[in-house]
């Protein structure tokens, strides 16, 4: 896999973005992070089928999606994308601090990858980080 | 019949009862209608209509038409009637309906002694039957006469105000018009027991008023002729029967003919014995109808002499029974009209005491009014929740418990029964108390319901003069039974375990409780799903919003700690700017779970307190709403608009406040215009009134306007705008709903949007109460 394939975070908080940038730094994350607010953006991109500058050029390799946006929110994306013609092959992972079970199970069955709850402490968000890195890019093969 | 008083029957009945072989054991199987023979007073011919042949005669006819039997049988009627006579005939023949009874054809000259008749005819089994009978020629009635007088009687009977009082100059007036010496109302009830109900008899007659009478002293065979027959006469108890000639003729291939409608037809000699025990001589005997069905009969005794009514005087008797036929069915319902009328107010008692208490023992069993209140009965059991409660006179609660099984078992919601003890034996031992039952169940679920106890009758009906004193006619050698003394006693026998009879008014009382109080049960029954249906949601409401809470608090205080963390961490890398920015954003974010704290505690002091209601002048209440606006943010630039006819609402002037603040401090908020402007207003002309706010900002896509209500929903990030934290629109919502009013939207993006609200329940359009 391409090395510069960016890792696409949807996320509004720039307190969360931060933290979650300095964890993937600790962690020894290299691929290129880029970071979304709005839902809407995304789908326009990948619907449009172009990938701007910013991106590499290149569709993310994964993205990590927050549920608890403005207007769309994480679920309402996944919806949305659902019912794009040819869905992009990038898995989406949903990290939202929501423990709530009908916010796991709606995600589950509208396509998420996976769901990390984030919690409170920071050495166990680094901890959750690390598996999801290790499992997405050591264990797993993604598409090209 | 009871036992007691007859000997045993004889094991093999033959197949035919006639008046040769009947006795009191088979009296009710007597084919009276094939008696085979007739009253003397008149004779009967049977003939074959289409040549009006003659087959059978009674033996009696050289006396009336100067014929012997011998000389008519195989003959045509021209043996009897000239030509002319014989065409009237013919033509009356072809023209009358003969099938349903004995009409009256013409009346005819014999040519062999020139006497006058009137002749009947009746067609039964394609046999054509003319009784001959003499005109009356010593009372003379002009049919005027007859009209006159019918109508004086119509018009009194329509007068009288009870059945008992109608039924009393019913009897009053044959009596008069007749001449017989008693004149009875005789009532049966359903099982086929009679009463006699009305008297009216010349003084020196012993009375058998309020006699009851076992149902075999008028058989069943017997009612069923009564009922066919307009008008039973027999003018001699005495007479000697005339057989019909010859007795088996050959066409008739060994049939009797059928003298069901036969008004010279020879009676039953077990009726005319009772009548000779009774000391009458001659009767006259007229159906009551009612609905159809017999309801009881005249009953005309002479006890002197023999005597005869001729067909001119039984024609308007005969007539004015039929009057008083049609004219029962209102008397009855009369009879009862102050009970119904009490039944109706319980009812409506019970029905107001039934919404009022919360228990049904409270309102049916407690009360100042409850199950005993009208309804004519000594006792009453409510069960409810199979729990009984006893009320008057009842069984032990045991022995209610099995007549509940019982009763459960019976078809049908509402049941009745006046001979208990004969319908369910364990109930023997209780009869003196509860011979009659009236029992209703709520629902088929269950036996829950009421029941009502009637005493056995015997304990009550009283006995008109004394019961001691004999009225039996002793015939030499004849045993004494039939007499209205013994039938009392027979009925005595008979109506153990038995109660009076459940009036219609009583039984259609019960089904009306019982719709009442299934109403109440349904009722009940839907507001608790109701009131389930409410709180599963509130419940689900409260899981979602604990959810929405935990998270939205969550998420700043995850940030906090982090952050801490993270200075935490970081402490040996010396960095104080970095340092300072992570210390400014836990302060941020302090603030605003301080800010979500607060905007929760606002939202649900909205749903806490109770609705302080009273009049508040909206327009007021808009402007100073604006003041709070403008202090806070004085250069926000925005014209508003208010109608200057804002009306007076009664509402809870606090929430209306915090509702026109939120919606106007987001109509300025999410405003990009150089010039912003807000809009206030309300359209009275509709019921509830609605106010709307409206704006020329950035509007709402309507993908998400179902979406704005939602808490802690934003559409904006958390910094844009300024900075909202998405329980605005939720509490304004909140205090709206606790008015009872609803809030609605319109609005296109970039154009504006406007909020319209009401305080008050939406009226139920009379369309949606249709559906």
């Amino acid at each position: 896999m391409k090395k510069n394939r960016p890792l696409l975070i949807i996320e509004d908080s720039d307190e969360d973005f931060e933290v979650t940038c300095w964890a993937l730094n600790k962690i020894g994350f290299t691929h290129p992070i880029v970071r979304a607010t709005h839902c809407e953006e995304v789908l326009l991109l990948l619907l449009s089928g172009t990938t701007p500058a910013d991106w590499n050029n290149l569709l993310p390799c994964l993205v990590l999606l927050d549920l608890n946006l403005p207007r769309m929110n994480g679920l309402q994306f996944l919806r949305d994308l659902r019912v794009i013609k040819s869905p992009p092959a990038i898995p989406i992972v949903v990290v939202s601090t929501s423990n709530n079970p009908s916010d796991v199970s709606t995600s589950y069955s509208l396509g998420a990858a996976g769901y990390l709850c984030k919690p409170l402490s920071l050495d166990s968000y680094v901890e959750k980080l690390r598996y999801l890195t290790h499992y997405w890019f050591d264990a797993v093969t993604l598409p090209e | 019949m009871s036992e007691a008083n007859i000997n045993p029957t004889q094991s093999e009945a033959p197949p035919h009862i006639t008046a040769k072989n009947v006795d009191l054991n088979n009296c009710d199987r007597e084919q009276i209608h094939l008696v085979n023979a007739i009253q003397p007073h008149g004779v009967l011919l049977v003939l074959n209509e289409s040549t009006l042949s003659i087959i059978q005669v009674s033996a009696n006819t050289e006396s009336f038409l100067g014929l012997s039997p011998a000389a008519m049988i195989g003959q045509t009627i021209d043996c009897l009637l000239d030509n002319e006579n014989v065409a009237a005939l013919r033509s009356q023949l072809a023209t009358k309906n003969l099938a349903d009874g004995f009409s009256h054809l013409l009346t005819v000259s014999c040519v062999h002694t020139n006497e006058r008749f009137h002749l009947f005819g009746n067609r039964i089994d394609e046999l054509l039957l003319l009784e001959f009978e003499r005109p009356n020629d010593t009372e003379q009635f002009s049919d005027n006469n007859h009209f006159l007088r019918l109508n004086a009687t119509i018009q009194q009977l329509r007068g009288s105000t009870s059945l008992l009082q109608f039924i009393g100059i019913v009897v009053d007036q044959i009596r008069d018009w007749t001449g017989f010496e008693r004149v009875m109302v005789y009532r049966f009830d359903t099982d086929g027991c009679g009463e006699v109900v009305a008297e009216s008899k010349s003084p020196d007659l012993e009375t058998y008023l309020d006699l009851h009478y076992p149902a075999s002293d008028i058989p069943a065979p017997a009612r069923r002729l009564f009922m066919l027959s307009p008008l039973r006469h027999l003018p001699d108890v005495d007479y000697l029967p005339v057989p019909l000639i010859p007795e088996n003729p050959p066409l008739l291939n060994g049939r009797s003919v059928d003298l069901s409608y036969s008004f010279l037809r020879s009676v039953s000699v077990m009726y005319s014995g009772y009548l000779r025990n009774m000391g009458a001589k001659a009767t006259l005997v007229l159906p009551l109808m009612k609905d159809g069905e017999l309801w009881g009969l005249i009953s005309c005794l002479h006890h002197s002499t023999p005597k005869y009514m001729p067909y001119e005087s039984r024609i308007p008797v005969e007539f004015l029974a039929k009057i008083v036929s049609q004219m029962m069915n209102d008397k009855e319902k009369m009879d009862h009209y102050s009970y119904r009328y009490q039944l109706d107010q319980s009812l409506h008692q019970l029905a107001a005491a039934l919404e009022r208490f919360e228990t049904f023992e409270q309102a049916l069993v407690l009360g100042k009014t409850n199950l005993l209140t009208t309804l004519d009965a000594q006792g009453a059991v409510l069960i409810i929740n199979g729990k009984l409660n006893l009320l008057g006179k009842t069984p032990t609660e045991q022995q209610v418990g099995l007549l509940v099984v019982w009763l459960a078992q019976q078809d049908g919601l509402v049941f009745s029964t006046r001979r208990l003890p004969h319908d369910f034996p364990l109930a023997q031992t209780f009869k003196v108390i509860a011979s009659g039952v009236l029992s209703m169940r709520f629902s088929r679920a269950n036996s829950d319901g009421i029941i009502w106890f009637r005493p056995e009758e015997q304990q009550e009906v009283s006995w008109a003069g004394n019961p001691n004193k004999p009225v039996e006619f002793i015939e030499e050698g004849q045993e004494i039974r039939l007499t209205p003394r013994t039938s009392f006693a027979l009925w005595k026998e008979y109506s153990q375990g038995q109660s009076r009879l459940w009036l219609t008014c009583e039984l259609e009382y019960a089904k009306q409780l019982r719709q009442v109080i299934s109403y109440i049960i349904v009722n009940r029954i839907s507001l608790l799903t109701q009131i389930n249906a409410e709180l599963e949601r509130s419940n689900a409401e409260l899981e979602a919003f604990a959810y929405v809470v935990s998270h939205d608090l969550k998420e700043p205080l995850r940030g906090i700690h982090n952050f801490a963390e993270l200075i935490k961490i970081e402490n040996d890398v010396p960095s104080p700017e970095k340092r300072l920015q992570r210390i400014e954003t836990i302060l941020s974010l302090a603030n605003r779970m301080d800010n979500l704290l607060e905007s929760l505690l606002k939202y649900s002091r909205i749903g806490l307190s109770e609705l302080d209601l009273q009049s508040t002048h909206i327009g007021n209440l808009v402007s100073q709403s604006i003041d709070v606006l403008k202090k806070a943010n004085p250069e926000m630039g925005v014209t508003f608009n208010i109608q200057p006819t804002l009306p007076i609402m009664n509402c809870d002037r606090m929430r209306v406040e915090i509702i026109f603040h939120n919606l106007i401090l987001n109509a300025i908020k999410y405003n990009d215009k150089a010039k912003k402007t807000v809009e206030i207003g309300c359209n009275t002309s509709v019921n509830p009134a609605e106010f709307y706010v409206r704006d020329n900002g950035i509007g709402i896509p309507a993908d998400y306007h179902e979406h704005i209500f939602q808490l802690f929903r934003r559409l904006h990030g958390s910094d844009e705008f300024g900075g909202g934290n998405g329980t605005g629109l939720t509490t304004a919502q909140k205090a709206i709903k606790r008015h009872g009013g609803r809030i609605w939207m319109e609005s296109s993006e970039n154009v504006g949007s406007t909020f319209y609200f009401t305080l008050a329940p939406d009226l139920i359009s009379n369309k949606e109460v249709m559906q």
